[in-house]
């Protein structure tokens, strides 16, 4: 590639060109049109867009409440509520404007054989990349009861390998032993890329009725408050793939340029939004110029080359 | 969807009033042009409550002033955000996402709208009222305002007589009767003039007294809690009239992003769980599932 053709923010993730490592995440901004309500929200200020989980048959998700606040975090149980692949492709994906982004699907499933038919489903559509989300900790079968086992994660990937040839996102989950592990499982099924972390799992409690806030019980945790951890799996997991040139979709509690640049040296190619938007909106110029900007101070020419620059301490 | 783009704004809103009134109950004013210009009765905001507390909370939208391009609210203390917010002084700044949500709809059709609102559910009825009272050749309203907290306006005896209420029933919202609107309160409270039971409780009477043919121009309008909208919707399907609801649920995005504000709602292709934030507020309430 001649490198000078390309802008400093642009990327090459598996073969697709972001013009930002700003990746929108998946049950954040619903089916990637929901944000462009607000005046000076463009998609053309993301990379990609990751869209809200989708599985085989329409699901109606859980009951109220999916949310609460938590000290810089959010709890959500949504459990997936979505109107099913074939609606997805056939009426939602034919309005999506694919000149300002990229649009990735996030699959998921109870079951390896849903995993796959959702997989198959995507392959026959636009869709520019497939994200797999075995880490989900909102439904009872399937989700993270797939992420946690590293020989389960692998052969749902081997499977949906199987029948695709667009990039492959395995998102993990940080709610088991040793992530590392896992990724280098999938990586053994072919997994393409990944993106690290999906939500921590965690409860919240009305003392006066002394009764879980969330209608699930439980949910997953997101937002600043969970950066730290996300940091050190992204770390973690960027050991296993740097050798294969495997790329990191870093996310979990970014909200600024700075919490970007972290995760970026830790180890990601691309880094994901979610939460942030629920507090600024318009956040998505603002980190995109930040990481410009600090490039500038550092006389870096392409984000790529800021990816894994840590330097551990003796 | 496409078309739905830029709807919504985002200003930073200087505070311009700030008052608390009983019942730990606040009134806000803030300098807000765009929402003011584009805001419709039943359209809310999501407003950042401190730099602290990063999760806006949701804000029915009370009345707007587009000349002035300033925006009311009335809230109410609950918690953390509603807390932290009422904490800022007059002339500081809060983050506004708005105007969102689908409006109340007028019908000509239904010249006579029943509109109830309870505790912090008045202020879309306030917001409702103002634009009836713009096309008062059209309607003539009853507005019910139920609260068991003292009003968060200073109620006085109504000029306008409403026909087979019962005695003393005279306490009205002074800024409706100024707009030629009438109304009447309720609380179980024992507050002065006030009708001494539910909302539903007097709207009942109010339709008892009506002739069958006024009952059919009758639509009823409810923003309130959810018991007391459950109760509203029941009336509503007793006496088999049309039904706006306004819904609450706890709101991540605002902007129909994460569904996490989801209610269930009965369509023609079964059950659904609608967003409260870019489907809603306003529902039909005969087709709201209450559990
Ligand atoms: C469309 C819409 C319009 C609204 N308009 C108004 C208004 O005009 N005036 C007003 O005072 N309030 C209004 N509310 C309710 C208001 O948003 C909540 O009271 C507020 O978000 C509570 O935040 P908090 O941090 O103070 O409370 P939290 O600490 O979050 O919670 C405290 C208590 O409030 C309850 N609560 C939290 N969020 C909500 C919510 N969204 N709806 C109902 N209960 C909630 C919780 O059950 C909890 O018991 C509206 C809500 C919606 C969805
Ligand atoms: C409301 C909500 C819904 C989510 N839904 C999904 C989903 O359907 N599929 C998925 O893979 N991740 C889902 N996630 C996880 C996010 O994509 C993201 O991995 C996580 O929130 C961490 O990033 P953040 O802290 O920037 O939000 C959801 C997160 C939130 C807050
Ligand atoms: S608050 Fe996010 S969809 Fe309504």
């Amino acid at each position: 590639m001649n490198s000078k053709k390309i802008k400093p923010l642009e990327l090459n993730f598996c073969g697709i060109k972001f013009d930002s490592p700003l990746v929108l995440l998946s049950g954040c901004v619903g089916f990637g049109e929901e944000y462009t309500r607000i005046k000076g929200f463009s998609n053309t200020d993301a990379g990609a867009i990751c869209l809200k989980g989708t599985t085989l048959e329409p699901r109606l998700g859980n009951p109220a409440h999916r949310l609460c606040e938590t000290p810089m975090g959010l709890i959500n149980a949504i459990g997936l509520q979505n109107p099913g692949a074939a609606y997805v492709i056939e009426q939602i994906l034919p309005a999506l404007d694919f000149s300002e982004t990229r649009f990735i699907a996030n699959v998921s499933g109870s079951t390896l054989e849903e995993y796959v038919q959702v997989t198959r489903l995507f392959d026959d559509s636009p869709i520019d990349a497939i994200e797999i989300n075995i880490s989900c900790p909102n439904v009872k079968e399937g989700g993270v009861v797939f992420g946690n086992d590293p020989e389960m994660s692998a052969r749902v990937v081997a499977a949906c390998r199987a029948v695709t040839n667009k990039p492959l996102i395995t998102k993990l989950s940080p709610n088991q032993t040793n992530i590392a592990d896992n990724a280098q499982r999938c990586i053994e099924a072919g997994s393409d890329a990944f993106a690290v972390i999906n939500t921590l799992m965690g409860m919240a409690i009305d003392v006066e009725k002394r009764q879980p806030i969330i209608g699930n019980n439980q949910g997953g945790l997101s937002g600043p408050a969970i950066k730290p951890v996300a940091l050190l799996k992204v770390h973690q997991v960027y050991q296993v793939c740097k050798a294969h040139n495997i790329p990191i979709i870093g996310q979990g509690g970014i909200s600024t340029a700075e919490d970007a640049l972290e995760f970026l040296i830790a180890g990601a190619s691309a880094v994901g939004v979610g939460t942030a938007l629920f507090y600024e909106p318009l956040i998505l110029p603002e980190i995109n110029n930040g990481i410009k900007n600090y490039m500038q101070r550092h006389g870096i020419d392409h984000v790529a080359q800021l990816t894994g620059t840590l330097s551990l301490n003796d | 969807m496409l078309n739905q783009r830029n709807s919504i704004h985002i200003e930073e809103a200087e505070i311009i009033t700030h008052q608390p009134f009983a019942g730990k109950q606040f009134y806000l004013q803030v300098k807000s042009p765009q929402i003011a210009t584009l805001a419709t009765p039943g359209s809310f905001v999501q407003l950042r409550c401190a730099a602290s507390l990063p999760l806006r909370r949701p804000l029915s939208i009370m009345k707007t002033h587009p000349d002035g391009g300033t925006v009311d609210f009335i809230y109410k203390v609950v918690g953390k955000g509603t807390q932290l917010l009422s904490q800022q002084n007059t002339g500081s700044t809060l983050s506004l996402l708005g105007p969102i949500g689908q409006p109340f709809t007028l019908d000509p059709k239904f010249s006579l709208p029943l509109l109830i609102g309870g505790g912090v559910g008045i202020p879309p009825m306030v917001f409702l009222s103002d634009q009836l009272r713009k096309q008062s050749k059209h309607y003539n309203p009853l507005v019910i305002m139920g609260s068991e907290v003292p009003f968060p306006f200073t109620p006085a005896p109504s000029q306008y007589i409403v026909p087979g209420l019962p005695d003393g029933v005279i306490a009205a919202m002074p800024l409706l009767e100024d707009w030629g609107i009438t109304s009447r309160l309720t609380t179980l409270q024992g507050y002065p003039g006030c009708f001494e039971g539910y909302v539903t409780d007097l709207a009942k009477t109010w339709l008892d007294n009506l002739t069958s043919e006024q009952q059919q121009k009758v639509a009823i309008f409810a923003c309130g809690p959810h018991p007391m909208l459950a109760a509203v919707n029941n009336l509503a399907k007793a006496y088999q009239l049309p039904i706006q609801i306004s819904l609450e649920e706890f709101m991540a995005c605002g902007v129909g992003g994460c569904a996490g504000c989801t209610v269930p709602i009965q369509t023609p292709q079964g059950l659904a769980m609608k967003r409260v934030c870019v489907d809603g507020p306003v529902f039909n309430g005969h087709d709201v599932v209450f559990s």
